[in-house]
């Protein structure tokens, strides 16, 4: 019976004795408060190790500034960042948050907007007219920029050429098409080799996206948060476009992303059109080299649409809390303004940046054996600076996710017109 | 007849029981493949459990985020024990209107989603992080403080007091025990598997806790294994072979407890202590 | 120690005075009903502190609205804004569905299986237990890839029903709306009976085996043992896992982010994520979150007050 007098003794010690141990440890993060910008460590978050994380250790080697300060690179998934930057931000409470981050360009105009003050801008800091200008349309914001471009999310279609080779084709036809032409082939590629030419997942339109990037048009107007849904011949076409490639019974429907990976690791698909990042993930399947070749991204059959277009990206900000000096002048000195760093970054992770004096180095002109000695990097640099600039503004995945509904009562036969203005009358209802 | 009732209940028991395990039979068999296969399903094991679990101890530490886990789940089902069953019995066997009252007020912390309350939380526990950083951000204290009281352990507590036979605590008193010795030397030995219940989930909950864990602490040195394990999978080019190694190592543990705790699960447990 | 020279001083009790029986029994009420509140006093001002103030704060917040801290007082727009909001009455609606098909189904599978693997002459107990209790550790990630697999257009489950005849075609359950509902109830249930089903092997540890002897010297059939003494006797734990089951499927995220993500369109978007979605997927809206919050917390109260009367407990 003793025992349990003696748990409850245990119990409250090592409750006592827990909260000791963590208080040794000093409160870390910046406090907050101004004046002291004597900070010797300076905090910064990412999330992928083999590449934006890898890419921070990269910059450490890198930095040719004379500050004296440690850089501690800390990995949280993107979505754990979405979730503390948020809580943080909103409480008020600066302590624990990081000098440095990373956010995805969608997200930007979101953080940028709901907390005012908690970015310390880099306009005197960075010359934005290195950088892709796509990239600066959204990291910038009431003529105050506020992100350094870090990563391209340049968009291209790779392609099988084994399969297109089956069906008749050569890389040079699926090369600077329209969405329409690449149907047409998808349908023969079918025929021939009974394989799809690609995945959709209807939950994701960021297929959709891409399309109506290569026109320069997104779901909000230009002021980047009046709903830009019902009207937008773009759009409209890109809707058409994916009903016919749905009707076309070219696609592979996933559900989501270790499928998606998995149908062209698996060979089940002829072509994936994506974000250049994918490549890692397309070589993982290595008893396919050779066959693969990237070509600039399929266009929508309209005036103006170009064969260059974007899914994702992001770019780093600073936190206007202590030590925003020393953050600033870290990525000044690395991502800012050090072209060799992005050489590295090409060769060791295949992280392919958008600062454009890089372009001209060795490491871009690379060929990629797995891509049939194709300069991959030199490509899809090229392909960046073509990509038109839009402001993603606040709303992508709110609007996104009731354009999705549309999406299901547009592929259940809802006319195309009514659709979309529902999605309007709703974003703009729930979008106040 | 009861043959038939035999046949059923075994079948019944048995096709339960697949259907329950197939998922983590997959996880089990998905450590020893590459991630290509993991992401097609495959169903088969392979070669490449060694290498899984080399890449997963080379990426990332795993032992202090188990050593985390543990100790913060450990004193948190300590605490929920103690401070829930003493309020559930409190409530219970010393009723009263006002009593009765403040547990209906109680169990209403239990209905709001976390989320709702994570902002507010984080702005207090931000405040008290200079004067007293033992319990403040970025501390294992403020992990276990919120989830070590809650409602739902003193409501389950409450109900299992019910089933309690009340003329223990009477016989107790008449023995001579103080009120906190009868609710130890008595209570407490005779509602033991209710106590082996309430550790099995309290462990649980706070083993497998995301949100809060996630928001409140900082240093990747304090994280615990789901912060881990969120990690593993948002990279880019995740592989899945060596995310499923690490779910599995963090899986263990529960299902341990529970294997330890159900065996006090014996029927007639209370007939012994009353006779 | 000192418990020692209490217990020694108890042992003469018998040849106390009336007067000291009756002076000790007065002290002992007075007594007693202050030392009630000491049981309870710590876990109250935990809940107060780490709960209930910030569920004060969050229902200042359900009147306000804005992008991230820029929150300003509206009123009852954002009550209002609940009636016009299709996400919020497709996640409403959803709630609802699942609440009313999964939390019975549940409760009563979990009380069937507890039963069984109660009877001290069954074979394999232990196996069979954690066997069923295992899907609740299983890792989301592991289970959502497996029930993504056995439920896509080429998974087993599609198979299984076209060899045995009972589809003609195959059946995309995740992208149809009504059984991605299906799939999402299941899954739920398939998570969680194991759950509820600790609550009961417990609880029936605390039956007293003989009126089980007396009813089968009765001759009362199984089934009239279970309707007869079981459930009554576990009703306070019936009720407490409906009503936990009741808030636990009310706030579902988990199970309908990693397996349909709320789709196909919102056709199984919970409350919780749209919440979620709210403060952390979209421009964040705290307020109108806390709103929707609340919503959860108006449903529960009235469903556990109509589960407390029904289990005929006085409050």
């Amino acid at each position: 019976m003793k025992k349990f007098n003696l748990m409850f003794l245990a119990a409250a010690s090592m409750a006592t004795l827990a909260a000791c141990s963590s208080g040794d440890e000093e409160a870390s993060g910046g406090s907050g408060s101004e004046g002291s910008a004597d900070v010797d460590e300076i905090t910064a978050w990412a999330w992928d190790p083999a590449f934006n994380i890898a890419a921070l250790e990269n910059a450490k080697e890198a930095y040719n500034g004379d500050g004296d300060y440690e850089v501690n690179v800390i990995e949280n998934a993107q979505d754990d960042i979405i979730q503390k930057l948020n809580t943080g931000l909103s409480s008020g409470t600066t302590n624990g948050m990081p000098n440095i981050v990373l956010i995805e360009d969608y997200r930007a105009q979101s953080f940028l907007q709901a907390y005012p003050d908690a970015f310390h801008p880099l306009t005197d800091v960075i010359n934005s007219d290195d950088f892709a200008d796509y990239k600066i349309a959204t990291t910038s914001y009431d003529g105050e920029q506020y992100g350094l471009p870090f990563d391209s999310g340049v968009a291209a279609l790779y392609v099988r050429t084994d399969y297109l080779e089956e069906a008749g084709y050569s890389v040079e036809d699926v090369t600077d098409i329209t969405w329409q032409e690449y149907i047409e082939i998808g349908k023969d590629v079918k025929e021939a080799t009974g394989k799809n030419m690609l995945t959709l997942d209807p939950n994701d339109l960021a297929q959709v996206r891409m399309m109506i990037q290569t026109n320069g048009s997104w779901y909000v107007e230009e002021d980047g948060s009046t709903p830009n849904i019902a009207g937008n011949e773009t759009l409209e076409a890109g809707f058409e476009t994916y009903k016919e490639m749905m009707d076309a019974d070219i696609a592979k429907i996933v559900s989501d992303w270790s499928q998606f990976v998995g149908a062209f690791n698996s060979g089940d698909v002829a072509s994936v059109p994506t974000g250049n990042w994918i490549t890692p993930s397309v070589k993982q399947a290595a008893d396919q080299s050779g066959n693969w070749a990237v070509v600039p991204m399929p266009r929508l059959d309209m005036e103006g649409a170009v064969n260059a277009s974007n899914l994702g990206g992001s770019s780093w900000y600073v936190l206007n809390v202590d030590g925003k000096e020393q953050a600033a002048d870290f990525l000044l000195n690395t991502f800012g303004s050090n072209p060799d760093l992005y050489q590295t970054l090409v060769e060791d992770i295949g992280a392919l940046g958008t600062y454009s004096p890089a372009a001209e180095g060795d490491a871009y002109a690379v060929e990629d054996e797995f891509f049939g000695g194709q300069q991959l990097i030199t490509d899809l640099s090229t392909w960046t600076d073509e990509i038109p600039a839009v402001n993603y503004g606040l709303h992508t995945y709110a609007i996104e996710d009731i354009l999705v509904t549309g999406m299901q009562d547009y592929l259940n036969g809802a006319e195309l017109d009514t659709v979309l203005e529902s999605v309007q009358g709703q974003a703009e209802a729930q979008l106040k | 007849m009861n043959r038939l009732k035999q046949i059923f209940i075994y079948t019944f028991l048995s096709v339960a029981a697949i259907v329950s395990i197939f998922p983590f039979l997959w996880m089990l068999v998905s450590i020893t493949n590459k991630s290509v296969d993991v992401t097609q399903g495959r169903l088969l094991p392979g070669t490449h459990l060694i290498e899984n679990l080399k890449t997963l101890f080379a990426t990332v530490d795993i032992v202090p985020a188990l050593l985390n886990s543990s100790i913060i789940a450990i004193i948190t089902t300590f605490l929920t024990l103690l401070l829930a069953s003493l309020a559930g019995y409190g409530f219970e066997i010393h009723r009263s209107r006002g009593k009765d009252i403040v547990f209906t007020i109680l169990l209403l912390s239990m209905m709001i989603p976390f989320a709702a309350i994570m902002i507010p939380l984080y702005r207090m526990f931000g405040s008290i992080s200079e004067t007293a950083p033992l319990i403040g951000i970025d501390s294992l204290g403020a992990v276990i403080l919120p989830t070590a009281t809650t409602a739902f352990f003193i409501f389950f507590f409450r109900q299992n007091t019910k089933m309690f036979p009340k003329d223990l605590v009477e016989a107790g008193r008449i023995d001579g025990l103080s009120e906190i010795g009868v609710f130890f030397r008595i209570y407490v030995p005779t509602m033991k598997t209710t106590y082996a219940a309430a550790a099995i989930i309290a462990f649980m909950n706070s083993w497998n806790n995301y949100l809060w864990p996630l928001v409140i602490l900082q240093s990747p040195e304090k994280r615990t294994i789901p912060l881990l394990i969120s990690n593993l999978g948002s990279s880019y080019s995740p592989d899945y072979g060596v995310i499923m190694s690490a779910i599995v190592i963090a899986t263990l543990p529960t299902a341990l407890v529970f294997f330890l705790m159900q065996k006090h699960f014996v029927a007639g447990m209370m007939g012994s202590v009353k006779g | 120690m000192s418990q020692l020279g209490t217990k020694k001083a108890e042992v003469d009790l018998p040849v106390r005075t009336k007067y000291e029986e009756s002076r000790r029994q007065k002290t002992g009420v007075f007594f007693k009903k202050k030392v009630g509140w000491l049981f309870i006093i710590v876990s109250i001002l935990a809940i107060t502190i780490f709960n209930f103030y910030p569920m004060v704060q969050a229902f200042l917040l359900s009147f306000q609205s804005g992008m991230g801290a820029n929150l300003e007082y509206v009123g009852l727009d954002n009550w209002r804004r609940l009636f016009g909001d299709p996400t919020f009455i497709a996640a409403l609606t959803n709630t609802t569905i699942y609440l009313l098909i999964q939390v019975p189904l549940m409760i009563v599978l979990a009380l069937f299986f507890s039963v069984l693997l109660n009877d001290p002459k069954l074979k394999f107990k232990s196996f069979f237990r954690i066997a069923i209790f295992l899907p609740c550790v299983t890792s989301l990630v592991a289970y959502s890839v497996v029930f993504k697999y056995l439920f896509g257009i080429d998974g087993i489950i599609n198979q299984f029903l076209l060899n045995f005849g009972f589809i003609s075609q195959t059946i995309n359950f995740l992208a149809d709306p009504f059984w991605a509902k299906v799939v999402i109830i299941l899954a739920i249930t398939w998570r969680w009976t194991g759950y509820n089903m600790i609550f009961y092997l417990a609880a029936l540890q605390n039956v007293d085996k003989s009126i089980y002897e007396a009813a089968r010297i009765d001759g009362a059939s199984s089934f009239q043992q279970f309707f007869q003494i079981t459930v009554p006797m576990l009703k306070p734990i019936i009720l407490f896992t409906s009503i936990t089951s009741t808030i636990g499927t009310l706030q579902i995220f988990d199970e309908i982010v990693n397996i349909t993500n709320g789709g196909p369109g919102n056709a199984t978007i919970s409350i919780s994520q749209y919440i979620y979605n709210l403060s952390f997927e979209y421009t964040p809206d705290f307020g109108y979150a806390s709103t929707v919050s609340y919503v959860i917390v108006i449903l529960v109260v009235i469903l556990s007050i109509i589960q407390f009367r029904v289990a005929g407990e006085k409050k």
